[in-house]
């Protein structure tokens, strides 16, 4: 039996369905992240979790033992917010300690856990300031301190990083990972942001509407999408309308030009077929694979480490293309007739 | 190839208004907003800083002379003024105790509480209009209502056969006065402490929950520590409106009871007490009393504003 289960929950506000059907089994020290867009249901199910909300349906077990309908105050689970939530009349000592002061933990135990978990966060300066006197990012590691202190059996994070800049995410980010780890803590994530996601899990779940559309890896996520919604979500994706398609052959054609492409029959196909390709996949000139596209750059997005180049292969489709901004790179021009080419593997029907 | 030229004394124009630096307002519409600001300052200076100004000469001037004394203030500390402090002190700090009490519980009804939204909005449109509602009229709705002929009061006594008076309540005692009172005061705390309330985080509650504190814990170590200020500081405002209260008191007692404002009233303005002098020493009492009772007030608000800064 997995350590944090979630069986068939759903959660209805009204005639609004928030979460419907939700399955997870979650193993003890896990990272898994809920990934989605606003409303999807990834909070509702997060809360659910720590007995902030109730589910209409379903069964949540922790450590083998039903917590669907128990107090929040006694499921020992910790969470952090968004808004961190800190309690604004407590130093940060006061608010790392408060979970074993109303535990009744005696003083001395209190004074060496809030150490510990000041020396992990390593704010140890800082246990006398009050909240206001702190930035986001630091706000945010004594919420994450104060969650640890109480040594919870499951750690829910709530868009923790989603208030913060972006300089302050990442380094936060790692962060959370490194802690996680040190504790081998069971954690729950809630994010909109597919890089946060992807980087600080072991397992996602992408959710829409409700709905889990796909639970796996980072790495399964990513490469193998297995709906639109997911494919679409996750990463930037090319889906381009194709013509004379050929299941047997594996073939269709893209703006009149012949393509080829890998299909796997686990993967559903919609009614009306789309080629969809990650921008990476792409290489400018022949030298990449079997499939060939003739074109003109529409335009050239500048984007740091990456650029982004629109090509109209015809038709009126166009294809995103990102290519590495290496110095070594040449560039095409605005209105240059350009060939892409990307590898038959890169490529599937949605 | 021909509108090379044309395009060419463009870009020059252009380059030769300063595009770089933002430009300043020109310095009419300074003067227009200080001239917008006008009345209030002038309302300030004619109603606030120059009577006050006239009770403190006032109250260091001599009636018949002219001349600076001291005898005014001396005159306080007789024992008729000093138990008209007393009393006005008293009445003040009941009613303030009694609507606040009052007003919090009504206000975390309606925020807290989770009500529905109609209550609140009864509640606060309620309030905006019975937190003014002081005086003449309001001593007449409580006589009309718990005078001794006042409509509940006959109700009880012909119907419940509970004679008030009997009792021992009198609308016209120190009770009767700081009950009358509440009308205006709980309304107040109502508006005062609403805001605070509303400022109170689920996220501190459901933070508090999930580290394990129960309903009770939560309020006396997070949500009452927090709120402490501002309902100490709406408490105090509720002293000071009820410490400078004249009407309703003179108008439901007829002067039997003896508030400093009413005391102040008929030295300024009495036929047998004519005394203006002392009159002005008992208004700058009443002023210190109350710019003491802001004072904290203000202290309290900036404290508990700087905890809730995020």
């Amino acid at each position: 039996m997995s350590f944090l289960t979630l069986a068939n929950i759903s959660k209805t506000f009204g005639a609004t369905v928030a979460v419907a059907d939700f399955n997870l089994n979650i193993e003890k020290g896990e990272f898994v992240s809920f990934l989605g867009p606003s409303g999807c249901g990834k909070t509702t199910t997060l809360r659910m979790i720590a007995g902030f909300e109730m589910p209409s349906t379903g069964i949540i077990t922790l450590d083998d033992m039903d917590i669907t309908y128990q107090p929040p105050n006694q499921r020992n689970v910790g969470m952090v917010f968004q808004a961190y939530a800190l309690f604004p009349n407590m130093t940060v000592a006061q608010n790392i300690g408060f979970g074993l002061q109303v535990r009744k933990t005696p003083p001395a135990e209190i004074q060496k856990r809030v150490e510990e978990m000041l020396a992990l966060i390593h704010l140890e300066e800082f246990a006398s300031r009050y909240p206001y006197q702190m930035s986001g990012g630091q706000q945010q590691r004594v919420a994450l301190a104060r969650a640890l202190a109480i040594q919870p059996r499951v750690l829910l994070l709530d868009e923790p990083l989603s208030a913060l800049d972006a300089k302050i995410r990442v380094e936060l980010r790692l962060e959370i990972r490194r802690i996680q780890q040190t504790l081998g803590i069971t954690t729950v994530y809630v994010t909109h942001d597919q890089e946060e996601a992807l980087s600080l899990s072991d397992r996602v779940v992408v959710m829409s509407r409700g709905h889990m559309e796909q639970v796996g890896t980072p790495y399964e996520i990513y490469n193998y999408p297995t709906t639109e919604f997911v494919a679409s979500f996750v990463g930037q994706l090319n889906l381009l309308p194709i013509a004379n398609l050929d299941r047997t052959a594996r073939s269709c054609t893209l703006a009149g030009q012949p393509v080829h492409f890998e299909h796997s029959t686990d993967r559903p196909i919609s009614d009306t077929p789309r080629l969809a390709i990650r921008p990476e996949e792409f290489w400018l000139g022949d030298g990449q694979g079997r499939n060939l596209l003739r074109g003109r750059v529409e335009t050239l997005i500048f984007l740091g480490a990456i650029i982004r180049v629109r090509v109209d292969i015809g038709d009126g489709v166009l294809i995103s293309a990102d290519l590495f901004n290496a110095r070594s790179l040449n560039l095409p021009r605005v209105g240059d007739e350009v060939l892409v080419s990307f590898p038959v593997h890169a490529c599937w029907l949605i | 190839m021909l509108l090379a030229p044309m395009s060419s004394r463009l870009n020059t124009e252009t380059v030769g208004i300063k595009r770089d630096a933002p430009q300043a307002r020109p310095d009419s519409s300074r003067w227009r907003n200080w001239l917008g600001v006008t009345p209030f300052f002038l309302f300030t200076f004619l109603f606030i800083v120059l009577p006050s100004a006239y009770l403190l000469v006032g109250a260091f001037r001599n009636n018949s002379t002219g001349q600076f004394t001291l005898g005014n203030f001396l005159g306080l500390f007789t024992p008729e003024i000093l138990s008209a402090y007393w009393v006005t002190i008293r009445i003040s700090a009941v009613t303030a105790l009694g609507g606040g009490l009052l007003g919090f519980m009504m206000a975390y009804a309606v925020t807290v509480g989770g009500l529905p939204r109609w209550v609140r909005t009864t509640l606060l449109t309620f309030s905006g209009v019975a937190a003014n509602f002081a005086g003449v009229p309001l001593a007449f709705a409580f006589i009309a209502t718990l005078g001794r002929t006042g409509m509940v009061t006959v109700f009880l006594k012909t119907i419940l056969g509970l004679d008030l008076y009997d009792q021992g309540f009198s609308l016209y005692s120190f009770w009767g006065l700081s009950f009358t009172y509440l009308y205006f005061q709980f309304p107040l705390m109502v508006l005062t402490i609403t805001p605070a309330l509303d400022g109170l985080k689920r996220e501190w509650r459901e933070a508090a929950e999930n580290l394990g504190a129960s309903t009770f814990q939560y309020w006396t170590r997070v949500a009452l520590p927090i709120l402490m200020p501002p309902i100490l500081g709406a408490m105090i405002l509720l002293f000071g409106n009820s410490f400078g209260a004249y009407a309703t008191a003179l108008s439901l007692t007829g002067g039997f009871i003896n508030l400093v404002t009413i005391v102040i009233g008929s030295q300024i303005k009495g036929d047998i007490l004519y005394n203006p002098g002392l009159g002005y020493a008992l208004a700058v009492g009443m002023v210190v009393v109350m710019a003491m009772a802001m004072m904290i007030y203000f202290a309290l608000r900036r404290r508990s504003e700087r905890w809730l800064r995020q």
